[in-house]
C-alpha cells in the first residue's frame, strides 16, 4: 500500500521536530528514514503509525486519509526499538495478542496464524518461553512476528538494529531485507546508522531539524549527494572537503586550495558563476602515489588497518585529507607521499547554502 | 597489584555484627511488649513482667463463651465483630485498589488540564490530619443517611486511604515503559484494554503491596469506626479493644491481652505472608 506524507508537521510547544515534510513511499518499498539524533525522523515514524497528532499536513494510506485515525484503525505492524514485548506473556501470547482483539480471527485461527508468523522468523521452538528468557536477537524475531501476524498493510520499525551486537546486527539486516521482499509489505524504517540505511532500503529519507534533506536510491545517494550535508553524513569513512576556488589553467577550469590543484573535467564544472565551492572527494577516490606524482603531495600522519583495508590520514599543508589505501599498502607514518584525485568522482558544493553546484 | 589486608577474624566478625547489635538493641522494646502480651493472654495475672498462676485458658473464654465474661456481657459476640472488621477492612482495601490503579494510571499517563494541581491537592490530602475532618464528615454522612453504617465508614476511610494510593500506583505506572504501551496501541487495543491487558500485570507487585498496606490500615482504624458507628451492631473490633479498656475502674489484663492478640494475629500473619510483595512498594517498576 502507498504511503503519501504531505506537509506534514509536528511541533511540540515551541519546538519544531518536523517540518512540511513531503514524501511517498510506493507499495511494497523499503523507506529508511535517516539522519542524526534529533532530526524528527523517529517523530515522523510516529505520526505514521497514530501515536502522536500532526500538528498540520496530511497521512495517505492508498488512497485513504489516515491522519485523524487511532493507531488500532490504520493497518499497521510496528517494531520497536526495545522491542516492546509484554514481559507477562509468553512468545505466542505476545504475538496472538494482535490477533486477540480482531474480533474476525476464530480461536483455532488464531493460534495456526500465530505458528505461521512465528515460523516466518524461524522462532517456532520458542513459542512457550516469555520474553526475558530470549536473546535480543530472538526478541527482535518475536516482535517482527507480533508486527506482521495480523497481515498488516504497512510496517514501521523504529531503529531496529540497534539493540543487536555488531555480528548479529549484519546478520538481521539481511534477513529484515529478505523477509520485506518475501512478505512484499510496504516499510518504513528509522535508522541514524547510514550503513543499515544504505544496506536495506530501496530508498532513503535524509533528514535533519525537522526538514528532508534527500530523498533517494542508496546509489544516488552516494554517487550524487544533493548537497554537503548528505555528503557528509553518507559514506564511511566521512567524505574530505576544503574550500578551493576556481581558475583557469591552460584553457581548463581548475579548483584550487592552496597547494591542490585539481582539473575539473566538463561534467564536473559548476552551473553558474560560482568564484568557489567547497570540493569534497571520499577516501575510496584518493589514490596515495609516489612522492611528486598526483594533484597533492603530504606526509602520513596516521595509518589505520581495518583488515579489509588501511585507512591514512595524509597532512598536506595544514590540513589533512583521509584515504583509503589498500591492505598492502607498507607506508609508515611521516612518508612523503602525493594524493592522486579521481577527477571524476569530485563533489562542488556552494560554500554557504551547502547546497551542490557539480 | 592487589595487597589483601587481613584483619585479625574476630576483629572482623564484631565490626560485622555491630549494625545487628544496634538494630537488635531498637527493636528490643517491641518485642519484649509482643512477648508480654503473648504470654499475658495464657496466665490469670501478671506483675510486671512476672506471671502469676499457672497456664489457663480462661482469657480466652470470650471466644466461645462470651456470656459468661462480666466484661463481655454488654458487647456484640466477638465473630461479628471479626466479619464487620474483615468487611470493612477489605472493601477499603478493594475500592483504594480500584480507585487508585485508575487514578494512578490517568495520573502517570494521560495529560489532562488541572493534571499538576490534582495531583499537589491530593499530596495535600495525605498530610491532611484526618481528626480535623470529623465534625465536616459527620454532617456529611448524616445528610447522606451513611452515619452509623459501616459504608459510610468504609468510604470515608477509602477516601482518606486514596492519596497514598494513588501517588503509589502512579510510580508504579511511571517505571513501565512507553514503548509497552504504543505497542499495545498498535497492536489495536483501546485504552481500557491497554490499562487492563498489559498495564495492570505490570505492576502488579504494587497492586499487591497496597493491597495489603490498605487491608492493614482498615483493620488497624479506630478513630473512625469508633466515631462514625457508635451504635454497637456494626462496630469492629479496635472499638472492643478500647470498649474493653477504657470501661470502669478496673482493667482485666488478662482479657485485654487476649483480646489484642486476637486482634494482632491476622495481621501478623498476613506481614509474614506478603513480606516480600511489602518490601518491592519502595522498588517498584518492571521485571522483564
Amino acid at each position: 500500500m502507498r504511503v503519501a506524507l504531505e506537509r506534514l508537521t509536528k511541533r511540540f510547544g515551541t519546538v519544531t521536530a518536523v517540518q512540511e515534510l513531503d514524501l511517498e513511499v510506493r507499495s511494497g518499498e523499503f523507506v529508511a528514514l535517516l539522519g542524526p539524533s534529533g532530526c524528527g525522523k523517529t517523530t515522523t515514524l510516529l505520526m505514521i503509525a497514530g501515536i502522536y497528532r500532526p500538528t498540520s499536513g496530511t497521512i495517505v494510506f492508498g488512497d485513504r486519509r489516515v491522519d485523524h485515525l487511532h493507531p488500532k484503525d490504520r493497518g499497521i505492524g510496528m517494531v520497536f526499538q526495545s522491542y516492546a514485548l509484554y514481559p507477562h506473556m509468553t512468545v505466542s501470547e505476545n504475538i496472538a495478542f494482535p490477533l486477540e482483539l480482531q474480533r474476525a480471527v476464530s480461536r483455532s485461527d488464531r493460534e495456526s496464524r500465530v505458528r505461521e508468523a512465528a515460523a516466518k522468523v524461524q522462532i517456532d521452538e520458542l513459542l512457550d518461553r516469555r520474553p526475558a528468557q530470549l536473546s535480543g536477537g530472538q526478541q527482535q524475531r518475536v516482535a517482527l512476528a507480533r508486527a506482521l501476524v495480523k497481515r498488516p498493510d504497512i510496517l514501521l520499525l523504529d531503529e531496529p538494529l540497534s539493540n543487536l551486537d555488531a555480528r548479529l546486527r549484519h546478520d538481521m539486516r539481511g534477513e529484515i531485507k529478505r523477509l520485506q521482499k518475501d512478505v512484499g509489505i510496504t516499510s518504513i524504517f528509522v535508522t541514524h546508522d547510514q550503513l543499515e540505511a544504505l544496506t536495506m532500503a530501496d530508498r532513503v529519507a535524509v533528514m535533519r531539524d525537522g526538514r528532508l534533506q534527500s530523498y533517494a536510491t542508496p546509489t544516488e545517494l552516494y554517487a550524487h549527494p544533493v548537497n554537503r550535508f548528505v555528503a557528509g553524513f553518507i559514506g564511511s569513512p566521512p567524505m574530505n572537503f576544503f574550500p578551493a576556488d576556481f581558475a583557469a589553467r591552460n584553457g581548463e577550469l581548475v579548483a584550487r586550495a592552496q597547494d591542490i590543484e585539481l582539473p575539473l573535467p566538463p561534467a564536473q564544472r559548476p552551473r553558474g558563476t560560482a568564484a568557489g565551492a567547497t570540493v569534497g572527494v571520499r577516501p575510496e577516490h584518493i589514490a596515495l602515489v609516489a612522492p611528486g606524482e598526483g594533484q597533492a603531495a603530504g606526509e602520513v600522519y596516521i595509518l589505520e588497518p581495518v583488515g579489509r583495508e588501511q585507512i591514512v590520514d595524509v597532512q598536506v599543508g595544514g590540513r589533512v585529507i583521509r584515504v583509503v589505501a589498500p591492505p598492502g599498502y607498507g607506508g609508515k607514518i611521516g612518508d612523503s607521499v602525493g594524493l592522486r584525485f579521481a577527477p571524476e568522482r569530485l563533489h562542488l558544493f556552494d560554500p554557504q547554502s551547502g547546497d551542490r553546484l557539480a | 597489584m592487589a595487597v589483601v589486608v587481613e584483619r585479625p577474624p574476630s576483629a572482623n566478625r564484631w565490626l560485622g555484627a555491630l549494625p545487628y547489635v544496634l538494630l537488635a538493641l531498637g527493636t528490643l522494646p517491641i518485642i519484649v511488649l509482643y512477648v508480654w502480651l503473648f504470654y499475658s493472654s495464657f496466665f490469670p495475672r501478671v506483675e510486671g513482667f512476672r506471671p502469676v498462676g499457672g497456664f489457663t485458658l480462661e482469657n480466652w473464654r470470650f471466644l466461645w463463651d462470651p456470656l459468661s465474661v462480666p466484661q463481655m456481657r454488654n458487647r456484640p459476640p466477638v465473630l461479628p465483630l471479626t466479619l464487620n472488621t474483615f468487611i470493612f477492612a477489605a472493601m477499603t482495601s478493594a475500592i483504594g485498589l480500584l480507585v487508585s490503579s485508575m487514578a494512578g494510571y490517568a495520573f502517570s499517563r494521560l495529560r489532562f488540564p488541572g493534571r499538576r494541581m490534582f495531583l499537589g491537592s491530593v499530596l495535600l490530602l495525605h498530610s491532611f490530619p484526618s481528626v480535623t475532618l470529623l465534625i465536616a464528615l459527620f454532617v456529611v454522612l448524616r445528610a447522606l443517611g451513611l452515619y452509623d453504617k459501616l459504608v459510610g465508614v468504609i468510604l470515608v476511610q477509602t477516601a482518606f486511604a486514596l492519596p497514598f494510593g494513588i501517588w503509589i500506583m502512579k510510580g508504579f505506572f511511571d517505571n513501565v515503559p512507553w514503548d509497552l504501551e504504543m505497542s499495545a496501541l498498535v497492536d489495536g487495543a483501546g485504552r481500557f484494554r491497554t490499562w487492563w491487558r498489559i498495564m495492570l500485570p505490570l505492576v502488579k507487585p504494587g497492586l499487591l503491596a497496597l493491597a495489603v498496606l490498605l487491608f492493614v490500615e482498615g483493620w488497624n482504624q479506630f478513630l473512625l469506626p469508633f466515631v462514625f458507628m457508635p451504635s454497637g451492631s456494626q462496630q469492629t473490633l479496635s472499638t472492643l479493644v478500647k470498649g474493653i479498656l477504657g470501661e470502669g475502674r478496673f482493667v482485666d489484663y488478662g482479657l485485654l491481652t487476649a483480646v489484642g492478640l486476637y486482634y494482632i494475629a491476622p495481621v501478623l500473619v498476613l506481614f509474614v505472608l506478603a513480606q516480600d510483595q511489602l518490601m518491592r512498594i519502595y522498588a517498584g517498576g518492571v521485571k522483564g
